[in-house]
């Protein structure tokens, strides 16, 4: 892979198609229910039978509870049952090939997360999320940190933290996701270039090996997303030095934004969202739509969403929203991709 | 501590519907391990909805029973018919199974009876003593290269099971290995081996691979001799082992009992691994290495004490820290979640009367097993007096369910069907079933932890070997791996 300057990013000029992303994702006020119709008819009396819901993660992680959370809220406002089926495995892929090729007739739906964007960005062939799917809600959208022990003694905020990493010559160490172009790897990418940092990333595929490595201290530190390590937050274990997100949110007011160091990118969020086949009736998507985006407003999903951190920024967005936000994301990987020298198919 | 497990006691007897839920999770969890094609997993899944109505402690309780007779329950299926019900039960497969040919069946599912009770036991007391402590010590001591390190322990004896020679013993753990590596490698998410198919992205389940290699390739075999004449049925024996043959055995409890504790305490290995390396040492310390695989008593005892001394250590990380240590735990997050609740440090201080009832329901669970399981036996056994024909369709039927319902991908019945006859072949050359199977499940751990670890130690062997714990582990590994060569060559010369 060949070396690249975040410089060369700002001459590709995608800083303007990030504005269109951004827009939408700035924090997140008073919650309000977009969707006013607290009923709709049933097209031709679909639904008739339980919806299936692709999962393609394991029911434990983010996007199993982000589905379960959702499931719960559409068939409480609905009536109508939703069954999930977790096929997780190669990064969402094994999940996607099969709802593919299952029938579009609206009675399969498909949770997804931004992975998806970011493997059609580096696979045109891979389906795009926002042209092969119609996406009925992203309900979730939310920004990454860097996290250290609270009882480090070593370091203590980002400036500390950043002159201990640059001692070491390499040898420090931060546990993440960093498969291959994942906006884990592509955001670190981004940080150790703006700072002048070299620090070996380690990739953990689950979530608690990961943070088990923070917690015994086998890494340095920890690049994750709030939600995720919410309960190491609140239990003083774990603390945030640096935010991954244009303005410093509320609830980290007192943790630097990386605009604030001078790393001058834009930020790659992570967003989870359901979808169904652009095959599908037109009728049965617009019940779908209705019903994944008002289910959004229940007191269950919104409970659901606030035990994630996940009120902090804006995380809803309509179909309309979902795709722009899409669209801009597999912009922005594309000219990452390129600027990083990876190959595009 | 025994005020504490009083108090849990008393919160859990003193309630007529807590009973019920607790006798529901002892019976649920034995019927789903022990049904080939569903697990503890399964019913974990489906219960999980309903957990919302429950209290708490309640909820919390149910899964942690279930995961206790849940582990035990697969262990019947493995001894007679070799459909181990979960990846942890497979090692108990290598000897359960030939002791069943061997009419021995009862002695089998007695051992496993008995060490999974006390394998639970043991480590359900050294929970309620020590968690906070242990949790700690663990996350800070034991990382990627020491898992890696225990990893290559293991698979340094692995080579003594079930191969006609020590070679062909090697090389099924080779081929193990290779098949380990299809699929998405865990560090880069490089694709390998997958041929194009998407499905083949996540690599071969553990499941599918387990049932093809010892169900269907058993079916085969079987079906052979009964076509050239030479079948004979399994005996049904109901006799159970003595006193005095499990104490013969107690040294390889009681190692066990410390292997699977040690392993389960590890985030996100759980179980699995604890039955694997507590088999592995039997087999290490055994003065009759060849007779593994062939119908040895001690590799019964020696997988069910660790797979289940892994389910009260497993419970350590997930407690103590809000780390669970493999599915099942990973689905208690979901209860704990349900009720606003998170597991991890505060909810010692938050809710101590919910950790309390855990932790005695896990006990009483697993004594449980010792009962329950000794009525259930004596009826299980009797599947065994099924004809073939129609013992082997049910198999197969039950096996392919088994292999679909994980991922729900036909692929995966295929992949069945495929290590069955791979299975088959390779039995009839003498190669090692166990071996392959043991080179699946270590090298998928194994590898990721390797990379995992280079990468934290910078590729740097030097820094690797540095380590205490990674250097004592792979020095006692090689030293295994070249005395069985130095024995091998040297039994060669000498015939």
């Amino acid at each position: 892979m060949k070396n690249f300057k975040v410089s060369k990013l700002v001459k590709f000029g995608f800083t303007t198609v990030i504005g269109l992303l951004m827009a939408g994702a700035g924090t997140a006020g008073t919650f309000e229910c977009k969707v006013k119709n607290s009923s709709m008819a049933k097209p031709a009396g679909f639904p008739s039978r339980a919806l299936t819901m692709i999962v393609p993660y394991g029911p434990a992680g983010g996007s199993g509870q982000v589905s379960s959370a959702m499931a719960e809220a559409v068939t409480g406002h609905t009536g109508v049952n939703i069954n999930r089926d977790h096929k997780p495995g190669g990064s969402g892929t094994v999940g996607m090939t099969a709802y593919m090729s299952a029938p579009a007739d609206g009675y399969t739906v498909l949770e997804h997360i931004d992975d998806a964007s970011s493997a059609h960005a580096l696979d045109s062939s891979k389906p795009n999320p926002a042209v092969d799917l119609i996406p009925l809600v992203t309900s979730q959208v939310t920004f990454s940190q860097i996290y250290i022990r609270t009882n480090e003694t070593r370091y203590n905020d980002w400036a500390s933290f950043v002159k201990y990493v640059k001692a070491q010559n390499g040898k420090s160490t931060i546990a993440n996701v960093s498969k291959e172009g994942s906006m884990e790897r592509v955001t670190m990418k981004f940080i150790t270039e703006g700072a002048g940092l070299k620090i070996q990333q380690i990739s953990f595929d689950k979530g608690a090996p990961r943070y088990g490595a923070l917690l015994g201290g086998q890494v340095d530190a920890l690049f994750e997303q709030p939600g995720d390590v919410r309960k190491f937050l609140d239990a003083k274990k774990f603390k945030p030095i640096l935010t991954v997100f244009n303005e410093r949110p509320s609830v980290f007011a007192d943790v630097p934004t990386h605009k604030e160091m001078g790393y001058n990118f834009e930020p790659l969020l992570r967003f989870r969202g359901f979808f169904v086949n652009a095959k599908a009736p037109s009728d049965r998507v617009k019940w779908l739509q209705w019903a994944f985006q008002r289910a959004y407003c229940q007191d269950s999903y919104q409970k659901f969403n606030d035990s994630k951190y996940m009120g902090v920024i804006d995380s809803y967005r309509d179909t309309a929203g979902a795709k722009e936000l899409i669209t801009s994301t597999i912009a922005q990987y594309r000219e990452v991709y390129k600027a990083m020298g990876l190959k595009l198919k | 501590m025994i005020d504490n497990f009083i108090s849990g006691s008393a919160a859990l007897f003193g309630d007529p519907f807590t009973i019920g839920i607790f006798i529901f999770g002892v019976i649920g969890g034995m019927l789903f391990g022990a049904i080939p094609g569903v697990s503890m997993l399964t019913l974990a899944a489906i219960l999980l909805p309903f957990t919302a109505s429950l209290e708490p402690a309640q909820g919390v309780m149910l899964f942690a029973v279930i995961y206790c007779t849940g582990t035990y329950g697969g262990a019947i299926t493995a001894i007679l018919f070799n459909i181990p019900g979960a990846p942890e039960n497979a090692p108990t497969a290598f000897d359960g199974y030939p002791m069943t040919l061997k009419g021995q069946s009862g002695k089998a599912v007695g051992a496993a009876v008995l060490c999974s009770a006390i394998g639970g036991v043991s480590s359900a007391l050294i929970m309620m003593a020590a968690t906070e402590p242990l949790a700690n010590w663990a996350i800070s001591n034991i990382g990627p290269p020491e898992i890696f390190a225990l990893v290559f322990f293991g698979l340094a004896v692995a080579s003594s099971v079930g191969g006609r020679t020590m070679w062909k013993g090697w090389m099924s753990v080779l081929l193990g290995l290779l098949v380990a590596t299809i699929g998405q490698d865990p560090v880069g998410g490089i694709n390998r081996y997958n041929f194009g198919f998407a499905d083949l992205a996540a690599g071969i389940a553990f499941v599918p691979a387990i049932m093809g290699f010892f169900a269907v390739s058993e079916i085969f075999v079987q079906a052979e001799k009964k076509a050239v004449g030479k079948y004979e049925a399994p005996k049904m024996s109901l006799d159970f082992p003595t006193l005095l043959e499990l104490w013969t055995h107690k040294i390889a409890v009681i190692r066990s009992m410390f292997v699977g504790f040690f392993c389960g305490i590890l985030p996100g290995i759980g179980a699995t691994l604890a039955a694997f390396m507590g088999y592995g040492e039997a087999v290490r310390w055994s003065k009759d290495k060849e007779s593994f695989g062939k119908g040895n008593l001690e590799g019964v005892i020696s997988s069910e004490t660790a797979n289940n001394a892994a389910t009260g250590a497993a419970m350590i990380p997930l407690l103590a820290l809000g780390l669970p240590g493999g599915a099942m735990t990973a689905l208690m997050v979901g209860v704990f979640q349900m009720h606003d609740l998170e597991p991890g440090p505060m909810v010692f201080y938050n809710s101590p009367d919910l950790i309390w009832i855990v932790f005695a329901a896990m006990f009483y669970a697993n004594l449980s097993i010792l009962f329950i399981g000794l009525i259930e036996t004596k009826t299980i056994l009797y599947l065994l007096k099924i004809p073939f024909q129609f013992l082997a369709p049910m198999i197969l039927l039950l096996a392919s369910i088994g292999s679909y319902i994980g991922r729900g991908l036909v692929l995966d019945v295929i992949i069945m069907f495929g290590a069955g006859i791979m299975g088959f072949l390779l039995r009839r050359s003498g190669y090692s079933i166990p071996g392959i199977v043991l080179g699946i499940i270590l090298g998928k751990i194994g590898e990721q932890n390797f990379a995992q670890g280079m990468q934290m130690v910078h590729y740097d062997v030097l820094e690797y070997l540095s380590r205490p714990i990674c250097l004592l582990l792979i020095i006692a590994g090689l030293l295994t791996f070249f005395t069985g060569i130095y024995k091998a060559l040297s039994f060669s010369l000498k015939s």
